[in-house]
């Protein structure tokens, strides 16, 4: 297992059943399709409150884990707890979980209100109190005067807040979303996000989002749990899987990055020298413990992170500007740095300076203005 | 899904409900077939004795013989002008607006509703009184009326998963509307076609109510000869007849669905 | 102007047969409207008897039977072939699929002679039934099935079961799988589930298979007239009996009249009673 920075796990393990439990727990969880496996012994544990995101590309096994915790699934190994409960034989309609759909899923034959109030109805609440709390439903997602209307008479955004409000009115356990924004409009999407975590932290629910959109990722989530081929890559909140990605899957996955030839020259403790051309780095030593001195490495350094530098200046990179794109506030160069990088590395120039001192032909020095930098062994060596 | 025990005796419940109903579908099939193989000429169940003997009989007894050919005769006329004429219909309702376009709908699919023993007495009144005889001509356009619907909605429904922008490029490339039918419209819509037509085909041979009050002895039908066999004897000959009939036409259902997807062409698979 | 390439070609043909049905469905009118002449095939002057004559207790009898009889037949259809696009359309194995699919589908193009043919031998007194429960002992001697009206039945079922499972399975099968993972999740059981989501939402399938069966059952004709055997009579027996056995063919073409009239009508009713049904739905 590839655990980078698990701080809960390390620590809570002994403590389920008492005070502190985590709100979802998954203990070495596996499902397996056909002869594929789809999800691969997932450890995972989510704090009250939390607000916890699976983040991979599409096939990475995110929804069958969000399928499982639901009860749509039935886990072939492994065990499941919902607030310290065993739910690994739980039916789903037992689970007291809210889901939101890609699709949101609407009941179409009935009105927004009768949505809301499905899941109070299922629990034998009396009218009074269904009416008022569907109210306050709606109230919460700003669609008061609603109720009366069907799905389909509502726009997307519309459509996800009622989604939304069925989900949360039955005070679920856990809140789960699956890729929820994926159906709206870009501009919508924002300002869904904004209102979304806004309403996550006001109730204290414990979310599980599902996504493939690593910006959602980053910018909505206490945690990241990054995903890829059935397996968990990485736990950690959003800053360490950007700055210290556990291995290069993570690395390429979130954010941009550029992957350069460079070579392991010296190794102290936790952290380890490598030479980029003329230039030397310090990464972190843990993914490289297996490399002797000398071996090549393949070293992931984020756009941000570069810089030019007037002129050749000693333990910098030369290269040459092939293209510069104009992005608004700054502007992306792609430089051929010959015998270091295969691709044109992506440099991020803040500003609009570059757009006349780099132009396209231009030979440029690069360094690096940043600790965030990390080192994989080349691919063939990933285990 | 999890299963709670109550859930279990929920879903074994159910399979059994399927279960029973499947042995009703086929039931009637089995029992004919058993009967088929029997050697007493009446009907009865269980037989004492087995013989192919009324397979023999059925391949001789030159009425079905002749309702064979005669329905084949009419089925692949039918099923083509059908073909013909709906699919190039299919066609123009969906990309043109002409006038009485819903009317001419209309009327075309309404046999859907029409019983057919009404259709058959209107063509059959319609030719006594044009003086016309019960020829071949007769049965084969009441059959294009019954099947053509059929052959428009698998027209039409091929028509509605065609990418018109494939049709705009090929315009684009400099292609004239003749062409562009032959090359490109046509052969995207040939599975379309081809299932209408062999549902049109398959309905045709199998039509009964309608045939039996336009035809005469000369050119009755498979069905229609069955039918008569029926009213005249109860030996086991229409047996040995129906186990073939069913043989072929599940054996013709399979293949559809090995090759063309039967859930595809009825519209029942799941999205 | 749009240029539209071909239209003449296309449409024509189509137009002809139009021409042709239409034709045919006026010679019915017209004939309805005519006076029989006893042993002719000719026909005499307009008139309105034919239609007064179905006032008479026979013929409106034989009417209300037949409305009777495609009600219990799309009814009984309905309910058995529920279950069975249910599971057609959620197995998840599909050998089942094809087995369900093959098994419900190959009836339909098999015609009405031989379906009806093989529920002759199931139905008969020494059939396959009545021995059956001769031999287990339930009755002592053989049960009248054929020539009842629910021997009839029986087979409609059968008749009409193909397409009522093919039409209820599309239905089905374009329900969003979403909603009833969404109702679990908010506490319903498999029940209720299907009774508040899965039911309500293959409403229209439900109304295009009941019709269709309606106005199949209404339209056969060899299965009342060999299994009913002269003993129940539909308006479709009646129909055939009149043209071929009197040459009666302007009061056959009137009762073809008044029986496309009243089957049309009875469907236009369906779809406006199923609409507060799928409101009803939404309310519990």
């Amino acid at each position: 297992m590839l655990m980078h920075t698990d701080r809960m796990g390390a620590t809570a393990g002994s403590e389920a059943g008492r005070q502190g439990q985590p709100a979802v727990q998954l203990d070495g969880v596996t499902k397996r399709f056909g002869n594929s496996v789809a999800l691969h012994e997932a450890w995972l544990k989510i704090q009250p409150g939390e607000f916890m995101t699976l983040l991979g590309p599409s096939g990475c096994g995110k929804t069958t884990l969000l399928n499982l915790v639901a009860g749509f699934l039935e886990a072939d190994g492994g065990e499941i707890f919902i607030e310290g409960t065993l739910v690994t034989e739980t039916p789903a309609h037992q689970r007291e979980i809210g889901i939101v759909f890609q699709n949101y899923a609407l009941f179409p034959h009935m009105s927004v209100a009768n949505n809301i109030a499905y899941g109070l109805k299922t629990r034998g609440i009396d009218r009074k109190q269904i009416a008022r709390r569907v109210d306050e439903a709606l109230a919460l997602v700003r669609l008061d005067g609603f109720g009366d209307r069907k799905p389909r008479q509502l726009s997307g955004g519309q459509q996800q807040r009622v989604a939304l409000a069925r989900a949360l009115v039955i005070k679920p356990k856990v809140l789960l979303l699956d890729e929820p924004f994926s159906a709206l409009d870009k501009n919508l999407r924002g300002s869904m996000q904004v209102e979304l975590k806004q309403i996550q932290r006001e109730l204290g629910v414990t979310t599980i989002f599902v996504t493939h959109d690593q910006g959602e990722a980053l910018s909505m989530s206490d945690r990241i749990a990054v995903m890829s081929a059935g397996r968990i890559r990485q736990i950690a909140a959003p800053g360490d899987v950007y700055r210290r990605p556990a291995d290069r899957f993570v690395a390429s996955f979130v954010g941009n990055v550029n992957v350069l030839a460079g070579r392991l020259v010296e190794r102290r403790g936790e952290v380890a020298t490598v030479s980029v051309g003329d230039m030397r780095l310090e990464v972190p030593a843990a993914p490289l413990a297996k490399l002797a001195i000398g071996d090549d490495v393949d070293v992931f350094i984020r756009p941000e992170h570069l810089a030019v530098t007037s002129g050749r200046t000693p333990g910098s990179l030369c290269g040459t500007v092939t293209t510069q794109v104009f992005q608004g506030d700054h502007i992306d160069l792609y430089i051929d740095i010959t015998g270091v990088a295969r691709a044109p590395v992506l440099l991020r120039a803040p500003g609009i300076a570059a757009l006349s001192s780099c132009p396209a032909g231009a030979d440029v020095g690069l360094t690096v203005g940043s600790d965030d930098v990390v080192a994989f062994p080349p691919e063939a060596r990933e285990p | 899904m999890k299963r709670s025990p109550a859930n279990m005796a929920l879903r074994w419940s159910g399979r059994i409900l399927v279960a029973a109903i499947l042995l009703f579908v086929l039931l009637p099939g089995i029992v004919v077939a058993i009967t088929a193989f029997n050697d007493r000429a009446i009907l009865a169940f269980p037989p004492q004795a087995w013989s192919l003997r009324w397979f023999w009989r059925a391949f001789s007894y030159s009425d079905f013989g002749r309702g064979f050919w005669n329905g084949l005769t009419v089925t692949l006329w039918a099923s083509s002008i059908a073909l013909v004429v709906g699919a190039a219909f299919a066609i123009a309702i969906h990309r043109y607006n002409f006038v009485l376009k819903s009317l001419l709908e209309g009327i075309l699919l309404s046999p859907l509703i029409i019983p057919h023993y009404t259709i058959g007495l209107g063509v059959l009144i319609l030719a006594s009184q044009a003086g016309a005889g019960r020829g071949f001509p007769l049965v084969i356009l009441t059959h294009v009326l019954l099947v053509l619907p059929f052959v428009m909605r698998s027209t039409f429904i091929s028509l509605e998963n065609l990418d018109g922008r494939l049709e705009l490029a090929a315009s684009s490339l400099g292609a004239r509307p003749g062409r562009i039918l032959l090359t490109v419209t046509i052969p995207l819509l040939l599975p379309g076609l081809l299932s209408g037509w062999l549902f049109a085909a398959i309905l045709s041979f199998n039509e009964f109510t309608a045939t039996l009050f336009v035809s005469s002895q000369a050119t009755q039908t498979l069905p229609v000869a069955m039918y008569n066999y029926v009213r005249e004897f109860a030996d086991p000959t229409l047996a040995a007849l129906s186990v073939i009939y069913i043989a072929v036409t599940a054996l013709l259902l399979s293949l559809a669905n090995a090759f063309l997807g039967l859930g595809k062409i009825l519209n029942v698979d799941a999205h | 102007m749009i240029k539209r390439p071909f239209l003449g070609w296309f449409v024509s043909p189509a137009g002809l047969v139009a021409l042709g049905l239409t034709a045919a469905m006026a010679a019915v009118f017209q004939f309805s409207l005519r006076v029989y002449i006893p042993g002719s095939l000719d026909v005499g002057g307009f008139t309105l008897q034919n239609f007064a004559a179905m006032l008479r207790p026979l013929y409106a009898l034989a009417f209300w039977n037949t409305i009777l009889l495609c009600f219990e037949t799309a009814a009984s259809t309905l309910i058995l072939a529920y279950p069975l696009a249910y599971a057609l359309v959620r197995t998840r194995s599909s050998a089942v699929r094809s087995f369900i699919l093959i098994a419900a589908v190959t009836p339909l193009f098999l015609g009405e002679v031989v379906r009806t043919y093989s529920w002759m031998i199931v139905l008969g007194n020494n059939g396959f039934l009545n021995t059956l429960l001769v031999k287990l002992g339930f009755v002592e001697r053989p049960v009248q099935m054929m020539f009842t009206a629910g021997g009839v039945i029986a087979a409609l079922v059968h008749v009409t079961m193909p397409i009522m499972v093919i039409m209820l399975a599309a239905g089905l099968s374009h329900i969003d799988r979403n909603c009833e993972k969404a109702a679990e999740s908010l506490g319903a059981g498999p029940i209720r589930v299907f009774l508040t989501i899965t039911l309500p939402l293959s409403m229209p399938g439900i109304v295009a298979g009941f019709s269709t069966a309606f106005a199949w059952t209404f339209s056969a004709f060899a299965t009342p007239q060999l299994i009913g055997g002269g003993r129940v009579s539909t308006v479709s027996t009646l129909i055939y009996q009149l043209g071929f056995s009197s040459f009666n063919f302007p009061f056959a073409a009137s009762l073809s009249i008044i029986g496309l009239a009243l089957s049309l009508a009875v469907i236009a009713l369906l779809k406006q009673a199923t609409r507060p049904l799928e409101r009803l739905a939404s309310a519990t």
